[in-house]
């Protein structure tokens, strides 16, 4: 049976120029990049091209400001933790209900550790509440970290008009962005509109690379701290023997991205909304979460109401589809999706929510094979659902009743 | 990192440890003219010496005739010693004419030096100058009566900070102390430390790291921004709550209504301190001039009514 890969907000599959790319640095270009000899020229030079590619990426930037790291969290932790260890005067940090647990999990730490968190919400089509964080900016800020795109609803905040008004308040409040998901999605300039970004992240597993290698752009003279000491590569700023295979796979993908990028979108972005159309058309008692905000091109989120996520997860993976969903029974917790949670989405939905998410390899026939067999994988579980009248096709009038509350 | 230099430095280095004719591999006994520079600490030390032919009346028109050099160091090193002292055989310099030679005249003779080796070029400007003050010294030569002052600083050995410039922590220390520097940037308009890469800046044992020891970490950090407190000329001061009320009135009375008549409209998101947060609303939202009509009429009759310390800030 066929794969349908449609998680590639998780992760995406390798692109095949650039497992190309990454051979000779697994294999006769092993050498340490800090070593001195002739043999190890290729393997640093693998390095600083790379940091050249990933800078251009950026809007320019000059390649010192770009760290490679192993992942996307570590670059988020070493953000978030450095900066608190460089300014250790300040102790406020404002971030906001929806991030990923690499940025919320960490904020949270700092507040057991006696730094005061303001977490700013979200409205119910997950649109950041603007006036809600410029009225928790104050001079003695440390740090604002505020994604860029969601990871689960593929909702944008405007990071140039909230980076603005940061530094506008104080230029010493230090401003992160994790840029996960948007990292060759969206335009990122970090000369033009995102000149207020002192920090952001991102990982190359998102976009075609491997997983094990990320990045961390640190803005020239960002007091911050590093996180892993030991050793003077990075310039000291992230110690360890540089993943050479992996930061060229990195620069390989997003040298690809560059070149396909407005192309590809316009599929994706064709694909994911043909798909939603019809899930609309076709299931009666849905919503596609973060609809009327700005979003990602490549991101469903769509609700079920009445049906719990796993259930069709496990369907649709017995057809070969791979998504993912914000139920509970999904997450490893109680809860289901906090993303859902701070955008309000009655919990008879939240449960029933499922990720689609797209890359340049997907095809109309994945779409076509998901609108063929989703509909029924509903069916089945409305079938079962207690909620759900089945003669009538709707829900049962308690249902209602219990969503409302 | 693998190495890169360029021809003329490699072929200066082996030509050198092969011990060819015409280097200057070695030290000249009962020299006329004896300079060192450099650490062990930093890998390099230079020991320059030189010989000159003595004029029979006026020391000052001394020609250098010879020059050696002891070199414990890198590639670069040596063969920048090499080059320093090919540059003053040829040339048939007095020692005084001697000191116009800069590390940049060693770095193209060289045909450049990889960035984090420019030290190495420095390093042979500098024992050339200390070999020249005792030159001086042994000729009764008063080099201030020629308007030369002696630059020549202490030797300092120690853990470089700053490597773009080749920075050690001993000398950033007594320069935090005696020129009373408190931040990075101070440091870096004083002595350059820190002004390029700006690596060192925030990693252990860096800049903020020394000023944090030198001075205590709360007196280095940045300080919060400071929270003005709102007062206006007149008696009695103005509390918060007035200061904000009188801002909303200013914008009740006057700006609102210029901008109701273009169909606008404007709402305060927050005012903190003398940060005033609005965003336009109505016909306003979404103009192109926006922004240049908050900060010209809003900010304008804000300040002129209330406080001359008012920012708006748009939302």
């Amino acid at each position: 049976m066929k794969t349908i890969y449609t998680d590639n907000n998780a992760t995406t599959p390798i692109a095949p120029e650039v497992y190309q790319a990454m051979i000779p640095y697994l294999t006769e270009d092993y050498f340490n990049p800090s070593s001195m000899y002739e043999a190890a020229r290729s393997a640093a030079n693998a390095i600083a091209e790379a940091r050249q590619a990933v800078a251009d990426a950026l809007g320019g930037v000059d390649p010192s400001e770009v760290l490679f790291t192993s992942c996307a969290t570590e670059s988020n932790n070493t953000a978030i933790s450095g900066t608190a260890k460089a300014n250790p005067t300040r102790r406020h940090i404002i971030t906001t209900a929806v991030e990923h647990p690499a940025v919320l999990e960490v904020c949270e730490d700092l507040e057991r550790s006696g730094y005061e968190l303001d977490i700013i919400s979200v409205d119910e089509s997950g649109r950041l509440k603007i006036d809600e964080f410029v009225r928790a900016l104050r001079p003695d800020t440390l740090l604002v970290t505020i994604m860029h795109a969601n990871n689960e609803t593929g909702v944008i905040f405007p990071i140039e008009e909230l980076s603005r008004l940061t530094k506008e308040t104080d230029p010493s409040i230090v401003f992160h962005t994790d840029a996960t998901q948007s990292m060759t999605k969206l335009p990122i300039d970090l000369r033009g509109d995102f000149q207020h970004v002192d920090l952001l992240s991102f990982s190359g597993h998102k976009l075609h690379a491997p997983k094990g290698v990320g990045a961390l752009y640190m803005r020239r003279g960002t007091r911050c701290r590093p996180l892993m000491l030991g050793g003077h590569q990075e310039s000291g700023r992230r110690a360890g023997t540089e993943n050479v295979a992996f930061i060229a796979g990195l620069a390989k993908a997003l040298e690809i991205a560059n070149q396909e990028h407005e192309e590809s979108e316009a599929r994706i972005r064709r694909l994911r909304d043909r798909l939603e159309r019809s899930i609309l058309k076709q299931i009666p008692e849905v919503r596609i979460n973060g609809k009327d905000a700005p979003r990602l091109p490549n991101t469903c989120n769509v609700s079920i109401h009445y049906v719990e996520g796993e259930g069709m997860l496990y369907q649709l993976s017995a057809e070969g589809i791979c998504a993912s969903s914000g139920s509970a029974c999904t997450s490893g917790s109680l809860d289901p999706s906090h993303v859902l949670k701070a955008m309000k989405v009655p919990f008879t939905a939240a449960h029933g929510s499922i990720r689609f998410s797209f890359s340049r390899y997907n095809t109309e026939d994945d779409v076509n094979h998901i609108l063929e067999v989703f509909p029924g994988i509903v069916a089945n579980l409305r079938r079962l659902s207690p909620y759900w009248d089945n003669q009538k096709n709707q829900p049962r009038p308690e249902a209602v009743a219990l969503q409302a509350e | 990192m693998a190495w890169n230099y360029s021809k003329k430095t490699q072929q200066l280095f082996m030509d050198a440890v092969q011990g060819k004719p015409g280097t200057h591999l070695g030290e000249i006994e009962d020299p006329d003219g004896l300079g060192e520079h450099g650490s062990i600490a930093c890998g390099d030390a230079l020991r320059f010496t030189f010989a000159v032919e003595r004029h029979p009346t006026d020391p000052t028109n001394d020609v250098i005739t010879e020059a050696k050099y002891l070199t414990f160091g890198c590639t670069s090193a040596i063969a920048a010693s090499e080059a320093l002292c090919e540059i003053i055989e040829r040339g048939r310099y007095t020692p005084i004419q001697a000191l116009k030679i800069q590390n940049q005249d060693i770095v193209e003779f060289l045909e450049g030096l990889p960035d984090q080796k420019i030290h190495c070029s420095v390093m042979g400007a500098e024992a050339l100058e200390a070999a020249v003050f005792d030159w001086a010294r042994k000729r009764g030569v008063d080099l201030k009566l020629l308007g030369l002052e002696n630059r020549q600083e202490e030797q300092e050995e120690g853990k470089l900070v700053c490597e773009c410039f080749s920075v050690t922590e001993p000398y950033l220390r007594r320069k935090i102390k005696e020129l009373n520097l408190r931040t990075i940037p101070e440091i870096t308009n004083a002595i350059k430390a820190g002004g390029a890469c700006m690596s060192c800046h925030h990693v252990p044992g860096g800049l903020q790291d020394l000023l944090d020891e030198t001075w205590g970490v709360a007196a280095s950090a940045p300080a919060s921004a400071p929270r003005e407190e709102v007062e206006l000329d007149a008696t009695p001061p103005i509390s918060p709550y007035q200061f904000s009320k009188k801002i909303e009135k200013t914008i009740e009375e006057y700006v609102r209504p210029m901008l109701q008549q273009d169909g606008g409209d404007l709402e305060i998101i927050d005012i903190k301190d003398t940060l005033v947060y609005c965003r336009l609303a109505g016909a306003c939202s979404g103009c192109a001039g926006a922004a240049q009509t908050l900060r010209m009429m809003v900010e304008g009759t804000l300040k002129d009514n209330v406080d001359q310390r008012i920012r708006v800030i748009q939302v």
